[in-house]
């Protein structure tokens, strides 16, 4: 079984993480001193979110502390980054983003604790950036450094001239963080009846046999930037299997049981932007084995199937009368499909992307829009920052839906405006 | 004081030889004759009045400055009222005679601090490549180097005006001697090749001892003085000429921006991993 995890393996894993750890510090050269001072850093800010729709609710209302402490020697660093959420309808959330230790050796960087990875060239799309989970439970509309979860786990590059090989260990997996019960950003799900949920199999319980491993090789030349991936990992979203009973007399269903699992999924891809002339041209691409996808075929008895994927982005990068453009073309494709599997054979998105900056840099306006090809859906976020002084700055902004369904017409009611104020230390 | 030597020489014309022709036709062929000697004597004064121009800028260009230097730079913005705004950041450079990289690190205000720019131009005059690093997003982005008429950092210095230009890129003309502060100039007006450049010409006061400019005036695309620039300080460090604290007026715009040098240290042996994705990522 997938899941399986006996006691004494967990207690062996946490040994042997132990004794990486503590191998790693007593290697660092006995030179090493944290001689830096202790560098503290990091920002407050309140952000107020209104729905537009009739009433203008409150969305969001969330006042937020983000701390980084770091000290840095000659062959060791740390770093901790906590973060405080306080909100006026939830319970305040504290956490820790990062914690890790650096240790620096001559062509070798060893990095252990929580961290966040950040893989791939394309913007606002995730394709090869697989390492470091999710936190959705606001949709895509958060920052992406709060979005991207750390991931405990042991990261090792290795330079040689401009080039890089990463390996990242990481033992512990964390799903995607999705949105509550009752939350606006809560993803439509049909069901024929109203289901049950079983998580007694959702637990995939931190051990050598359960860990992920990924691997990436990167290097960065005059004439282009390259990247590539692969990794052995759970997919952080989970299959819904489902079990149905039927009514014998009508065959019609009397009751639904969903059991969330994760599974394993193998990916290959690869990232690359090149400079051509007055242009960045940017391509990223990635090659799943193994990814689960929900199904009516009345055949499949728990309603999921498994099938390759591919995910890929061509995207183009310019600037015209000193305004920044980005657009790029994203596509997935399930591979061997059939016409039972709920998600389109094929899926494409585009993004858009303008902004400028006025008044020396004080003020910038930018536009950043998602469109969805399949069912004809949008996400457009025009936004204003005005840095009213140094690392004080105002963000005005709004998040339109278009369309009825689909990954952002689905929240055609949560069109919204919204202000951030930001002081950073 | 101003002494343009290139204007004297051109009235040595009297005698024409043209004895048989009729004096009013005499007078016009005379005129004539004279003006195109002096055209003559113009155009060879202006060719060698570019040829001293040019192997100034090109000494300019060539004056030794280290293979490598690193140094904090601390610039300050003001605006017409007096307002203040402070960027700090600290750079690496290594020049091996091909590739000039140099790479940043943004130190304050501190919702820029983690940020690293890198820069590699070339001296063959292939487009820069440049790379950025934001610490919110964890990734180095390249950018198109297109933007070098771009302010950076909301300053008045552009991209462009941060890197050494190389002389092949403009026509210079010597058009004078100036003593400034003291110190006896060169004066050389360089007027771009490129058809578009941001600027329409620039006029530098090289100082004749260190070959450092002293001064540099930057004409708008209509022909409008700009901005000038102005060394307010310089040293020899570690044996070579350095500018510690220069100012960039934008005297259309009335804003200023003063950059002070400290902390400079110059072939030191800065190692090429400096320049690459771990130093970017890691920061300082």
């Amino acid at each position: 079984m997938e899941n399986g995890i006996t006691v004494n393996t967990n207690i062996m894993l946490k040994k042997f993480i132990f004794i990486s750890f503590i191998t790693a510090i007593f290697t660092v050269p006995s030179y090493t001193q944290f001689g830096d001072e202790l560098r503290i850093g990091g920002y407050a800010r309140n952000y107020t979110g209104v729905l537009t729709s009739e009433g203008g609710e409150l969305s969001i209302l969330q006042n937020t502390l983000n701390i980084n402490l770091s000290k840095r020697g000659d062959n060791i660093a740390f770093r901790v980054n906590p973060y405080f959420y306080q909100y006026f309808d939830n319970e305040p959330e504290i956490g820790l983003r990062e914690a890790y230790l650096d240790i620096y050796f001559d062509n070798i960087d060893l990095r252990v604790g929580r961290q966040q990875i950040i893989w791939g060239k394309a913007d606002g799309v995730f394709i090869t950036d697989v390492v470091s989970p999710k936190d959705m439970r606001e949709f895509l509309l958060p920052d992406f450094e709060e979005i991207r979860m750390g991931v405990t786990s042991v990261k090792a590059n290795y330079y040689f001239g401009m080039n890089t090989v990463e390996a990242v260990w990481a033992p512990v997996f964390t799903a995607t963080k999705m949105p509550g019960e009752g939350s606006i950003w809560r993803p439509e799900m049909d069901f024929p009846v109203p289901p049950q949920f079983d998580h007694s199999l959702s637990d995939v319980k931190p051990s050598v046999e359960n860990s992920e491993i990924f691997l990436r090789y990167s290097l960065m030349s005059p004439s282009a930037d390259l990247e590539f991936v692969g990794g052995y990992f759970w997919y952080d979203d989970p299959a819904l299997h489902m079990e149905r009973e039927l009514d014998p007399a009508t065959g019609n269903i009397t009751g639904l049981t969903v059991s969330p699992q994760y599974h394993r999924v193998s990916m290959a891809g690869g990232s690359f932007s090149k400079p051509v002339g007055r242009f960045v041209l940017r391509g990223e691409g990635g090659y799943y084995s193994g990814r689960y996808f929900q199904t009516t075929d009345p055949a499949v008895p728990d309603a999921v199937v498994k099938k390759n994927y591919l995910h890929y982005m061509a995207g183009i990068d310019f600037t015209i009368g000193g305004v920044n453009l980005s657009s790029q073309f994203i596509q997935e494709y399930i591979l061997d499909y059939d016409a039972h599997i709920q998600n389109d054979e094929f899926e494409t998105t585009m993004t858009f992307m303008a902004n400028k900056d006025f008044f020396r840099e004080k003020l910038r306006l930018e536009l950043f829009a998602y469109t969805g090809f399949n069912n004809e859906d949008a996400l457009i976020r025009p936004k204003i920052t005005w840095d009213f002084a140094d690392a004080f700055e105002v963000l005005g902004g709004a998040n339109i839906f278009i369309g009825e369904e689909g990954r952002f017409g689905q929240y055609s009611d949560n069109d919204m405006v919204y202000i951030k104020l930001k002081y950073s230390f | 004081m101003k002494t343009n030597n290139l204007n004297a020489g051109n009235t040595n014309c009297k005698d024409a030889g043209l004895a048989y022709a009729e004096p009013g036709v005499i007078n016009k062929i005379f005129l004539l004759a004279t003006l195109m000697f002096s055209l003559g004597l113009l155009s060879s004064q202006n060719a060698l009045a570019q040829r001293i121009g040019q192997e100034i800028m090109e000494k300019v260009y060539h004056n030794p400055s280290g293979d490598d230097m690193q140094g904090d730079l601390t610039m300050t913005l003001i605006n017409r009222q007096g307002e203040r705004r402070v960027r700090e950041l600290r750079q690496y450079i290594k020049d091996d005679g091909e590739v000039e990289k140099r790479i940043m690190f943004f130190l304050s205000p501190a919702d820029v601090k983690g940020t690293s720019f890198m820069n590699w131009s070339y001296t063959d005059g292939s487009d820069d490549d440049q790379w950025i690093y934001l610490p919110a997003l964890k990734r180095i982005r390249r950018i198109s180097s297109d933007g070098k008429s771009d302010y950076f950092m909301g300053s008045d210095f552009t991209y462009d005006d941060l890197g050494e230009r190389h002389p092949d890129e403009d026509n210079h003309e010597l058009t004078g001697e100036e003593t400034i502060d003291g110190r006896e100039c060169w004066v050389v007006e360089s007027t771009p090749k490129e058809s578009d450049y941001m600027y329409s010409k620039t006029v530098t006061w090289v100082m004749k001892d260190n070959l450092l400019g002293l001064k540099r005036e930057f004409y708008d695309e209509r022909g409008r003085h700009l901005k000038t620039l102005q060394i307010k300080d310089y040293d020899q460090i570690d044996g070579f000429w350095t500018i510690l604290e220069t100012e960039m007026k934008n005297v259309q715009r009335e804003h200023t921006t003063n950059m002070k040098f400290t902390n400079i240290s110059i072939n030191q042996g800065l190692a090429d991993r400096m320049f690459t994705e771990r130093s970017m990522m890691q920061g300082i």
